[in-house]
């Protein structure tokens, strides 16, 4: 399912990143890379607030849909 | 012999803090080359021979931002002799993605463990160093650690040549090796054989290969996405995630707990609240805002502002330039010119420094302890609306103490279009300069009710959401905001060196032009209202209206004619309007030098109060107001826009646009808002009016230019056709 309907504060891990496009490339530059365990922090209105390899990163709603866990 | 090291590592990850460590205040600021992105260099304290090169912050060495291109166009082209990576201890993994681009540059790197007194013995630097095969080095930044072995360790490894890379897995290395091959002389062949590899279109275009060549190199690529099903660029970035993955299991110690709530989250869980996230904002600057600029006892902006105002730009400079002039029996046009002209003028701008500084201390102080990339976010989805993103609000925030450095804020937004959206509409935010002439009007017309303020910040905000959304619409602008992704760093303390930093520097870009463009408007402006035709003669005048800046005026006025600027107020007000261009504060001077107001005026020009209400209507005064909010902003900000835009055409578009904005809207108020009232009757500009608000609902209702879908890229497509 996609990021934006992940449950807070448990543990997914990434399934795929889709799209192809330069953006993806920065998500996977920032850490957010297939089989990466990933948990969101904090949803307001679909942007979230995710944790990956110890960092906290803020993504709108466009890149929470597209990350499927 | 100098030696030239690049300090490169992750934002946030304590560069800043380390390069001002290193340099002191040897420090010169300037723009990489052709690009808007800041350029710091300077030399070490105690030895001069090492001159250090602050590279942005970067996350890799691919070209997702502006920063990272310049980054790593300076690697490859200019070779620095050391490549210094700072790296974020508590964050080590992240931290080491560009550490491994790094390496392949073929240029020695030294790595600057920071922030080890946080993760105490979880790393082990020895163990680190021999896996990266550079010298590791543990520093504390901020506390001023490590710094001397730093530089031993320096020194030394910039007399090696080259630098050892971690290699890939085999399939992947091969390819490397042979895409290696293939190049022409190269002085770091394996960044550009991998760069290849991945598809760069910046280095295809430099290489520009011969067709036998692409050929040969598209059967690589081809034939390693076949064997691991996935993009090259992809499958790059996955080694080099194993690559760091082996390295963190020798030499680093899994902390337990990894998933527990930190401080941070806690604090986040509350300040980015879906339903408390607003109001805490609001409350935040609400504080900031009261005690930079607010009139309560605890106001200490408004305090060191009403005290330059009052006593040192309104006793002790002019009393001791009078007994200067008086002693050195000056010519008394000459006095004039340096009493009423310079002191009077330089004054004014000068006099709000207190307030501008106090702001941007707790601006700062925002920005380094990690709440403003939360404020970025919670403003996100309501900017996204009108089609800016979250980053473009803290320009926006910062406009609203001064213009110049919120327009210099917009820098760190990646997308082109986004950021000169928000180039074109920081101008509109109510700056501290403009709160005058809202305090004039309230004061004069409204009986200072405090909805003229509120007003002024509900117009400023609507034309940003009004420009946004028709702008959106046109072609150049056309497609979605960039999609929102930003680190948000730890919460910690601020540090006061970064806070007074920053403050500086932002401060120091304010009171450098008072000493420039408005010590020369000043003379200027003293010298057109000093002076004028008097029964055909040329000559001292007394009486203002028959200065040159009054037959200037009289002249230009009939321009305003639609926005019922008329009879005796059309002259005043248009030279106000102009004079504020130098700065808005001129605005309400010049109305009090106009009234003929002997003496000191106060802040927001009680004195002149009744004999503006004399010209003004509510409805003229809300025209002039919205004008004056809207139009072109000072000269200091016209300036920061020609130097962030960086290109003469958009530089004129943008400060157009403003002017254009204003007029319109101040005539459809006028014309529209006057005939509501029965204080103006039908005429032609009435209709002219309707016209032009027609016009605006329909820029902003219509459907606009539609882009391709943006999810291919142009690199996506070339792609494509290459496979097909």
């Amino acid at each position: 399912m996609p990021l934006v309907f992940a449950q807070l504060d448990i543990p997914y891990v990434i399934k795929r990143i889709s799209g192809k496009d330069a953006v993806r490339t920065h998500l996977r530059n920032l850490g957010l890379v297939e089989s990466e365990t990933v948990i969101v922090r904090q949803s307001i209105a679909g942007n979230l607030i995710v944790e990956i390899k110890g960092v906290r990163l803020a993504l709108d709603e466009g890149l929470g849909r597209r990350i499927m866990v | 012999m100098e030696i030239k090291i690049a300090l490169a590592g992750n934002p946030n990850s304590g560069k800043t803090t380390l390069f001002n460590t290193l340099t002191g205040s040897r420090q010169r600021v300037g723009n990489w080359p052709g690009v808007t992105v800041e350029k710091k260099e300077g030399t070490v304290k105690n030895d001069h021979d090492l001159l250090i090169q602050d590279l942005p912050g970067i996350y890799s060495l691919s070209p997702y931002s502006l920063e990272e291109v310049v980054s790593r166009t300076y690697l490859v082209h200019e070779r620095p002799d050391v490549i210094l990576n700072i790296v974020d201890a508590t964050n080590i993994e992240r931290n080491l993605y560009l550490t491994t681009q790094l390496l392949e540059l073929d240029i020695p790197v030294i790595v600057a463990l920071n922030m080890m007194d946080v993760v105490e013995d979880q790393i082990d630097p020895k163990k680190l160093s021999e896996q990266l095969h550079v010298p590791v080095v543990e520093i504390s930044a901020l506390k001023n650690k490590g710094i001397d072995e730093l530089l031993v360790q320096i020194k030394k490894v910039s007399t090696k040549k080259g630098q050892q890379f971690l290699p890939f897995t085999e399939d992947v290395e091969a390819s490397v090796s042979f895409v290696e091959k293939l190049l022409p002389h190269l002085e770091c062949p394996r960044w550009y054989a991998i760069k290849v590899l991945e598809r760069d279109e910046r280095v295809d275009e430099e290489m520009n290969f011969s067709h036998d060549i692409k050929k040969e190199i598209s059967c690589q690529i081809d034939h390693l996405e076949e064997i691991y099903d996935d993009d090259t660029e992809s499958l790059i970035t996955n080694e080099r995630y194993a690559q760091i993955a082996q390295i963190i299991a020798k030499a680093v110690k899994k902390s337990k707990g990894k998933h527990a709530l930190t401080l941070s989250d806690k604090i986040d869980k509350v300040v980015t609240n879906r339903i408390l996230a607003l109001p805490i904002f609001i409350l935040i600057m609400y504080c900031v805002y009261t005690i930079a600029m607010g009139s309560t006892p605890i106001s200490i902006g408004t305090m060191g502002t009403g005290w330059a105002n009052d006593v040192l730009f309104g006793e002790w400079i002019p009393g001791a330039v009078d007994s200067m002039i008086g002693a050195l029996h000056l010519n008394p046009i000459l006095g004039s010119l340096i009493q009423d002209g310079i002191v009077a003028g330089v004054g004014a701008t000068l006099g709000f420094v207190p307030q501008i500084l106090v702001l941007f201390i707790f601006l700062s102080i925002l920005e380094d302890c990690g709440y403003m990339a939360r404020v970025a976010f919670i403003m996100d989805r309501l900017f996204r609306k009108f089609g800016l993103s979250g980053k473009s609000f803290i320009p926006l925030l910062v406009a609203t103490g001064c213009g110049v450095p919120g327009i210099m804020a917009s820098r760190t937004i990646e997308q082109d279009r986004d950021r000169k959206m928000t180039i074109m509409t920081t101008g509109f935010i109510p700056c501290g300069a403009k709160m005058p002439i809202i305090g004039l009007f309230a004061g004069a017309i409204f009986g200072n009710s405090s909805l003229v303020a509120t007003s002024a910040f509900v117009i400023g905000i609507a034309a940003v959401i009004i420009t946004g959304i028709m702008l959106k619409k046109f072609k150049a602008f056309a497609g979605e905001p960039a999609p929102f992704v930003m680190e948000l760093p730890v919460y910690h303390m601020p540090s006061i060196h970064n806070v007074l930093h920053s403050t500086w520097e932002r401060g120091w870009s304010f009171i450098k032009r008072a000493g420039t463009l408005i010590l020369l408007s000043s003379i200027v402006l003293w010298f057109l209202q000093s002076f004028g035709f008097v029964n055909g003669a040329f000559t001292l005048v007394e009486d203002n209206n028959h200065s040159l800046l009054a037959s200037i005026g009289n002249a230009v006025s009939w321009i305003f004619y639609p926005l019922g600027w008329v009879g005796d107020m059309a002259w005043k007000a248009t030279v106000a309007t102009f004079t504020g261009l130098i700065a808005k504060e001129e605005v309400v001077n010049t109305f009090g030098v106009l009234y003929n107001h002997a003496g000191e005026l106060s802040e927001a020009g009680d004195e002149i109060w009744a004999l503006v209400a004399a010209d003004f209507s509510a409805v003229t005064a809300y025209s002039f107001m919205i004008f004056n909010l809207l139009c072109a902003p000072c000269f200091a900000a016209m300036g920061a826009i020609k130097r962030e835009m960086n290109n003469p055409k958009w530089t004129l578009l943008s400060i157009g646009y403003m002017c254009g904005f204003a007029y319109v809207c101040a005539m459809i108020v006028y014309q529209i808002g006057g005939l509501l009232l029965g204080e103006v009757s039908f005429n032609v500009f009435t209709i002219i009016a309707i016209v032009l608000l027609a016009g605006m609902i329909y820029l902003l209702f219509r459907k606009g230019y539609q882009p391709e879908s943006e999810a291919i890229s142009t690199r996506e497509l070339k792609f494509r056709t290459s496979k097909s």
